[in-house]
Parts: C-alpha cells; structure tokens; sequence
C-alpha cells in the first residue's frame, strides 16, 4: 500500500433500510494514514451505518467501501484483522471473565500485546477475574477499548464511544487512544471516531465530516475549520451603522451590539466594521462543536 | 511550565505550543539544557493529538530552540539560532509588520506603539530576572 493510498476510502455510498427509509446517501469519506477522523452528526444521521458497511455487517447498495485498499465485502477478513472496533454497545458473553474474554479474542489475532493489556487493567482498575455480566457500563467500554487496542491495529474504528459515561470514564478513553494507541506507532495509527460528544475529541480530531440526514454537509481540516469559522462581536458607540452583511452565516443585533459568524471573509468584514470606528471588537474562533450546529442551522434553512 | 491550548484563538493547535515554548525560552521559565515534556505525557494532558505535539517539537527543531537526544527526550537549546542574522532579522520583520497591521486597526499609533514596546521588554526582564531569583531560592 502506496503512503498517499486512504486507509478508509468510500465513494458515493448508499444504504437503505427496509422501505424507503434512507440511512446514508452518496456520501463520500476519505482517511488518510495516520490521521484522527471525526464522522460528526446527530443521532439517526447515518454515522453508525457508515461504520458498519466498513465492518461488512451492513453490505453497501450502491458505491465502494475500501479499507486499506482491499474490497470491505469482498476481503473482509484480511481487512478485519488489521482493525479495531468499539461500537456504541457493548456486548460480551456474560459468562466468561474479562481475562477470558481477553483470551478469547486474543485466539482470533495474530497478535495481542499483553503488556498493553496489564497496563491497561490495572490503568482502569479493572478485576480481570470478574465476570463481564457484572460489570457497569463504563467498564464494559473500558474492555472493549482494551480488546481493541490490544492486536495493535493500523485503524481503529471508534462509534459513539463515550455516549452515556460518567466524565471520568470518557477523559481516560481520550488519554488511552492518545497514549496507548496513538503513541505505539506515531504516524501510521488511524482513528475514525463517530461522535456527537464533539468537545471532549476536539483536540484529537485531524479533519471531519459533519453528516445529516445520511448526507455529508460538510469536510474540512480542524485547524482550518477554526481558522474560517469565526465569531465577530462589535458594540458601536451609537446605533449599528448600514453595513453590507452578506458575507455572515448569522447576524444578531441587540441594540448597539453586533454579533456575526462568517465562514471565511471575516478580514474583509472586519476591516468594513473598522472603518465605523466601533466602541469594541472582539474576534474568536467557533469550536468544532459550535461549527457542527452552525452547519446544521444553515442546512435547515 | 504549563501549556494551554485554547481553540477559540483561531490558530493551529500545534502553533500554540510552539509560540507557548518560545514564549517560556524568551521569559527564563525555561533555560538552555532544561527537559522538555515528553510528547506523550504531554498529549494525553491536554488531549490532543499526539501528532500535534509530534509536530511541534519538530518545528521547534527545526527552529534551533530545541534538540532531541536519543532515547533522553528533548531540551531547551542554548540561544544560537543556526540561522543566519538576515534571516533572524527578516523572520522578525515579518511578525512586527503583523504586529504593525494590527495596531493600525486598533488605532494605536507610532509613539504609542514604541512606547507599548519598550514596555513589553521591561515586562519580559522583569520575568527572567524574578525566575532567576526562583531558580536560586530552589537550589
């Protein structure tokens, strides 16, 4: 595999449930070696369909999903053992201990780092002895996340992982995929995460791609994202001047108070504010999360 | 010395911590032959990615303010930039006619302007002499 070929490569792909009820459409993801990819939506957008066509536990109606360069469907095996996966639910056979499931999963690997897995149980205090029916579950993501990690793999594949855990859990899930994951192997670890819990990955994420309605809305790096999406607020010592706008995603007034998002051509706004002599002016960069529900609102109208 | 990454300043993540190391090398809170954090323990306190800091760091060395021992980490270098004086002096033209730019749009004039200067360099000595006494106190 070519350095510049994507690790996850989908083009155009299509999923629908049942009659009618479209999950994904057309939507195309590209994941570069190495990076942390975001897949960004609301609940019901299409994220989780998208991550289980790469799994091939959903087969794609129209478009290719590639992994690694090899066929999702087709090479699902090849492309399985070189991925791991934390769904949004974790499921193990309740009546095996968290040191057999270990061992289970271990069986199906070519190859499982045991140091990984000590300093990781006894990192989440975990019992390994206990059964996994007993466990809470914040533990349950927490040995998920273990088995994941474990075969070292070039992807990890992360849907909804900290949906419903208490603060404490998702901070260490966070730390454990910058430090055990990412640091084994700086530059050719993946990580494609599907999130609506935006702020806690906002200085993991590489680039993303805000999904809705099974569509993709938008793609962009996150630096740049910041770096285009801003917040003006200008107060005026009288009334707001006549100002060309058009430039703004949103305008609000209140009173002598200006408050404007842009999307790209904030100097310009902001040199046209300038030339009213303004009491005060501030600029700010929206956050991934804020960005997130500007695209949406602007997608709404 | 204590980073701190803020997402709303609109600037790279990885630039921060340059700009915030430098800073920490200009004031004395760092001094030549001093650690710096390790990437890892460093990326997983302020959760980011690792790469980030990766990023950083190599930039910083490319810069001449840092060097990397193998297997030791990296550590503050000594002030001797490799780069030659014009290019030191342009790399700084560059920021002071940002810096220009901007006070022109806050309507801060040329006097006012050196005044706010000078200033900043008393600040600046005022910090490295008070971290040289610190480090002093320590020993």
């Amino acid at each position: 595999m070519s350095s510049s070929e994507p690790v996850v490569n989908v083009e155009n792909l299509t999923y629908t449930y049942g009659r009618g009820a479209e999950a994904v459409h057309g939507l195309n993801l590209k994941v570069q070696p190495g990076r942390c990819y975001g897949l960004f939506g609301r609940n019901g957008a299409g994220k989780t369909t998208t991550i289980k066509c790469l799994l091939n536990l959903l087969r794609p109606q129209k478009g290719s999903v590639r992994v690694f360069g090899l066929d999702a469907v087709k090479d699902e095996t090849a492309v399985k053992s070189r991925l791991g996966y934390v769904p949004d639910q974790v499921a193990f056979y309740p009546w095996m201990s968290v040191q057999e499931t270990f061992d289970y999963l271990a069986s199906f690997r070519d190859h499982w780092n045991k140091e990984i897995e000590r300093g990781l149980l006894s990192r989440f205090q975990l019992d390994a002895s206990r059964k996994t029916a007993v466990l809470s579950k914040g533990q349950r993501t927490q040995v998920a996340l273990i088995a994941a990690i474990c075969p070292e793999p070039d992807l990890l594949l992360l849907d909804e992982p900290t949906s419903g855990l208490d603060p404490i859990v998702r901070r260490e899930f966070i730390e454990t995929v910058i430090g055990a994951y990412q640091d084994g192997n700086p530059g050719n670890r993946t990580i494609l995460v599907s999130t609506h819990l935006i702020t806690e990955f906002e200085g993991l994420i590489d680039e993303f791609t805000i999904m809705d309605g099974g569509r993709s809305v938008l793609t962009l790096e996150a630096d740049a994202a910041r770096d285009r999406y801003q917040k003006i607020r200008v107060r005026f010592t009288d009334a707001i001047p006549e100002l060309n706008l058009e430039a703004a995603l949103r305008v609000q007034r209140r009173g002598r108070e200006l408050e404007l998002v842009v999307n790209g051509g904030g100097p310009e706004l902001l040199a046209r504010i300038q030339q009213h002599d303004p009491e005060s002016l501030t600029t700010e960069a929206l956050t991934l999360e804020e960005i997130f529900v500007n695209a949406l609102k602007v997608q709404a109208v | 010395m204590y980073l701190q990454i803020n997402f709303k300043s609109g600037m790279p993540v990885y630039l921060q911590v340059v700009d915030q190391i430098k800073a920490a090398a200009a004031s004395g809170v760092l001094k030549a032959g001093d650690p710096l954090p390790c990437i890892r323990p460093l990326a997983e306190e302020l959760r980011v990615n690792r790469n980030t800091i990766a990023k950083a760091y190599s930039e910083l060395e490319n810069m001449g303010v840092i060097e990397t021992q193998q297997g030791r980490g990296c550590f503050l270098k000594g002030n001797n930039s490799p780069l030659k004086k014009d290019v030191r002096r342009k790399m700084l033209i560059e920021e002071i006619d940002q810096a220009i730019v901007q006070a022109h749009h806050l309507q801060v004039g040329r006097e006012e302007f050196i005044e706010l200067v000078q200033e900043r360099f008393d600040v600046l000595d005022q910090k490295r002499r008070s971290s040289v006494a610190g480090k002093e106190e320590e020993s």
